[in-house]
């Protein structure tokens, strides 16, 4: 909330906040506008999830997971990935037990986790070497195997690592053996680049019984102002994510459902062809990914290459920037972003920002850049960061 | 160490998956009767939704929000309230409540009223705290209550029936002034009003108000005001916002509904105004549970506002032409119930009307011993039979009370004229059976 304000001035080239700036898929844009003029579409629909909604969201999933996914009651409609979290961690969790969160995590685990009186525990990625801290996961989950809920959350949002499968079967193992639940939030599912490959945790053997997935039309569509997203997994799960729905907000927007309804289908029905957009997207982000590294290297700047998603971490440590004279209580990464947003008119986020309070140090040296823009916009920041070196104080 | 997991693992296998929270609050009227509404009903008086569409206004605002151009539209807008939106409601409820508004501290915009009841709990009921319900009311309060771990405090409405054997006008169900005070204690957190009240019709008067607003004062209590029908009162009444009443602003959290004030609940988009102290907490929930609303919808929203805005007061103002229709409608529901016998209660305002069924108890006869309430049964029955659908009055009132009143359904009357005459049609065919019978 901090940045957004911050961000809001349109003379800086805001490659912050997760928004894309480019258009949503012209057809996805047609079906609001047909839904408009159905009159019933205005009103109320089925409390969890429009049943043309459901229903595609099924025959994607089913196609995907390889088995079968019942729309009625495996599936939860929600106000975005934010509000299936919401409804998981509230139905799922409470007083007295404790999650697993992997760091860098999306920024609002942490205060979901304690709203729901839960105690988060921190696990840190190291970006460096890009592996998952194995041992450390295996200390902490014996020591906290009583009660204890897993979040894993691939792309590692915002280090954007796409697990490999070694890697989540070590979690897999982990969960099964201490009978925990995973939740995973995989909203950038389809944003995976050459040579990786996105593996849904659930489908591993014995982790569709504990195991609720997130996905995001956002974040899928380009649509993140339509704020649908969906929770899916077994109905002993799902069930209970119905009764947080049914006491929070009780349904979802129904034209904005229908119309997304409308768009999976016609994806569903092109998922064996290259030019669904499920794929196509990832494409056009690739190369939009490959551009800004190499911008942000000749600024001297170090990027970590993302395998997914369209975020992209960047260490600032290298430019040696000194802003010692600034509040030193925040971390250098909040500094130089403030700074980088005053002086370069560029804006990103803090990678701390995605840190418990004991880890920000740690990743005080990188900032985050994202990179779903149009080509007007990374030709913006391309100025920007050509001019770099040449105003450096 | 293997010892211990085993053991920790057999403590984890016997504990329930679910979180403590949702103790009690997994039934819901909505989920059943909804579903028999859609397998059943050819007539649907159920659920409170118009069958008529939403005004050509807004869904022009709609259309010219998607071919405008501007396709950040479909991206994220600020989380509180898209700014348009945000503006225009701070500029209506200045002009309502005769007080200046700041649009970003002192209105928030929510999916729906529903998720605005949420937060208002979340952010200000806590365990232990006390909240009055007036009873009866729209069933969500109670279970919103509970998983804030507050304790819901009922206190009745009760029916003086005229004297001189007119229909009951929902003017007639009154709160017992001691009644009342005697349910404020010292864990008093909150009291929940809905004026217009869902399911009964009844808009509560000056007096009624003023009496809440002072026992508000007296015990330092939080009023959460359920307005969403606040546009539909009908002959002439008026519509008086609690917290324009003494004391009774920095107390109050109002709540309105776009589904309801412009006949499009599908597009679920709500707002609270009230004082920062309190909005603040709300925002603090909002932000950890939703975050954001949709932009589209939003933004269709406040360009209805904004012709209201321009039109309040005239003849062709929806707030002047809608409340006028739906008078209309409850009139002619009201000749038809009474045509065939059954009693219902005339309301003063939104669009529900509850009537007694009792002339037609005979097809259902009673179970003694029943867990069920009458009136649910006997809704039931009448859509699986009969084909309409409608909603049992025990839906809106706490466990302990629903066997209180066991003869009365809710009828939703935001329908076209084509439904509301199927439904007197299948009332007449019924009573004709009855009576041939």
């Amino acid at each position: 909330v901090e940045f957004t304000k911050v961000a809001a001035d349109p003379s800086i080239v805001n490659l912050g906040q997760g928004l894309p700036d480019i258009s949503p898929p012209s057809y996805v844009k047609e079906e609001l506008a047909k839904v408009a003029a159905v009159d019933r579409l205005n009103q109320y629909t089925r409390g969890f999830g429009h049943p043309s909604l459901v229903k595609a969201l099924s025959e994607v999933y089913e196609k995907v997971c390889g088995r079968k996914i019942d729309p009625l009651t495996d599936i939860l409609v929600t106000v975005g990935a934010y509000g299936s979290l919401f409804s998981t961690i509230q139905a799922l969790i409470e007083e007295g037990d404790e999650v697993i969160i992997i760091e860098p995590f999306y920024d609002c685990y942490e205060p979901m986790v304690k709203m729901a009186g839960a105690k988060p525990v921190f696990i840190p990625l190291r970006c460096v070497s890009n592996f998952l801290e194995i041992t450390n996961f295996i200390t902490f989950l014996i020591h906290n195997a009583l009660n204890t809920v897993i979040n894993v959350f691939f792309f590692t949002f915002p280090v954007s690592q796409v697990f490999t499968l070694e890697e989540l079967q070590v979690i897999a193992d982990l969960c099964i053996k201490h009978d925990t639940l995973c939740i995973s939030d995989e909203v950038y599912e389809w944003l995976v680049y050459k040579g990786n490959k996105h593996i849904k945790i659930a489908t591993l053997p014995g982790m569709w019984e504990r195991t609720v997935t997130i996905g995001s039309a956002g974040k899928t569509y380009s649509v993140t102002g339509w704020k649908l997203g969906w929770s899916i997994g077994p109905e002993h799960l799902i069930k209970h994510l119905q009764v947080v729905h049914q006491n929070t907000l009780y349904t979802c927007p129904t034209p904005l459902q229908e119309a997304l309804a409308q768009a999976f289908w016609m994806d569903y029905k092109r998922m064996d062809d290259p030019d669904c957009y499920f794929y196509s997207l990832s494409r056009e982000l690739e190369s939009k990914r490959d551009r800004m590294a190499q911008l942000l290297k000749g600024a001297g700047l170090k990027p970590v290459i993302p395998e997914g998603g369209y975020f992209m971490i960047v260490d600032v440590s290298t430019l040696n920037v000194d802003l010692f004279e600034v509040d030193e209580k925040q971390p250098y990464d909040y500094k130089f972003v403030k700074w980088m947003i005053a002086s370069k008119k560029l804006s990103a986020i803090p990678l701390s920002a995605f840190c418990a309070l004991g880890t920000k140090k740690q990743f005080e040296k990188y900032i985050r850049f994202c990179f779903i823009k149009k080509d007007s916009t990374l030709d913006a920041a391309e100025v920007i960061l050509k001019n770099w070196n040449k105003q450096t104080d | 160490q293997t010892h211990f997991v085993f053991h920790s693992l057999q403590a984890k296998m016997s504990r329930p998956v679910q979180a403590r929270r949702l103790e009690g609050i997994d039934k819901n009227i909505w989920v059943e009767f909804v579903k028999l509404a859609a397998t059943y009903s050819k007539v649907n008086l159920g659920q409170g939704f118009p069958d008529f569409p939403a005004p050509d206004f807004l869904r022009e605002a709609l259309t010219r929000a998607l071919s405008g151009g501007n396709h950040m539209l479909h991206q994220y807008t600020r989380a509180f309230g898209h700014p348009p939106l945000v503006k225009i409601l701070a500029q209506f409820f200045e002009k309502l409540l005769g007080r200046d508004l700041d649009p970003m501290t002192n209105v928030m915009v929510t999916v729906g009223a529903y998720q605005a009841l949420f937060c208002c709990f979340q952010a200000l009921v806590d365990e232990g705290d006390e909240v009055i319900i007036i009873e009866p009311f729209f069933d969500c309060y109670e279970p919103m209550v509970k998983m804030a771990g507050g304790t819901p405090v009922f206190v009745p409405l009760r029916p003086n029936p005229p004297k001189d054997g007119k229909l009951m006008s929902s003017a007639d169900w009154q709160l017992d002034p001691a009644e009342l005070a005697s349910k404020f204690s010292e864990r008093t957190k909150a009291i929940v009003l809905n004026s217009p009240n869902n399911p009964l019709g009844k808009v509560f008067s000056r007096g009624e108000l003023g009496l809440i607003a002072e026992l508000c004062v007296k015990h330092d209590v939080l009023c959460i005001s359920d307005e969403v029908y606040e546009w539909l009162v009908y002959d002439g009444k008026q519509h008086i916002r609690i917290a324009s009443l003494q004391g009774m602003w920095e107390r109050t959290v109002i709540i309105g509904s776009a589904g309801k004030t412009f006949s499009a609940t599908g597009w679920k988009v709500g707002w609270v105004v009230g004082p920062d102290r309190l909005l603040q907490h709300l925002r603090t929930v909002h932000q950890n549970s939703v975050y954001h609303c949709a932009t589209i919808a939003q933004e269709a929203v406040a360009q209805g506002f904004q012709r209201e805005l321009m039109l309040y007061g005239k003849p062709e103002s929806y707030f002047v032409q809608l409340p006028k229709e739906l008078q209309q409608k409850r009139d002619w529901l009201v000749q038809s119930l009474d045509g065939v016998g059954m009693k219902p209660i005339i309301p003063e305002g939104t669009y529900f009307l509850v009537a007694d069924i009792s002339p037609f108890k005979s097809d259902v006869p009673d179970v003694p011993n029943s867990d069920e309430p009458y009136d649910s049964r006997f809704a039931k029955w009448m859509v699986k039979n009969k084909g309409l659908a409608a909603i049992p009055l025990s839906a809106f009132y706490s466990e302990a009370h629903k066997n209180n009143y066991t003869n009365f359904i809710r009828f939703c009357f935001a329908k076209e004229e084509a439904t509301l005459k199927a439904a007197s049609d299948i009332l007449q065919k019924w009573k004709q059976e009855k009576t041939s019978s």
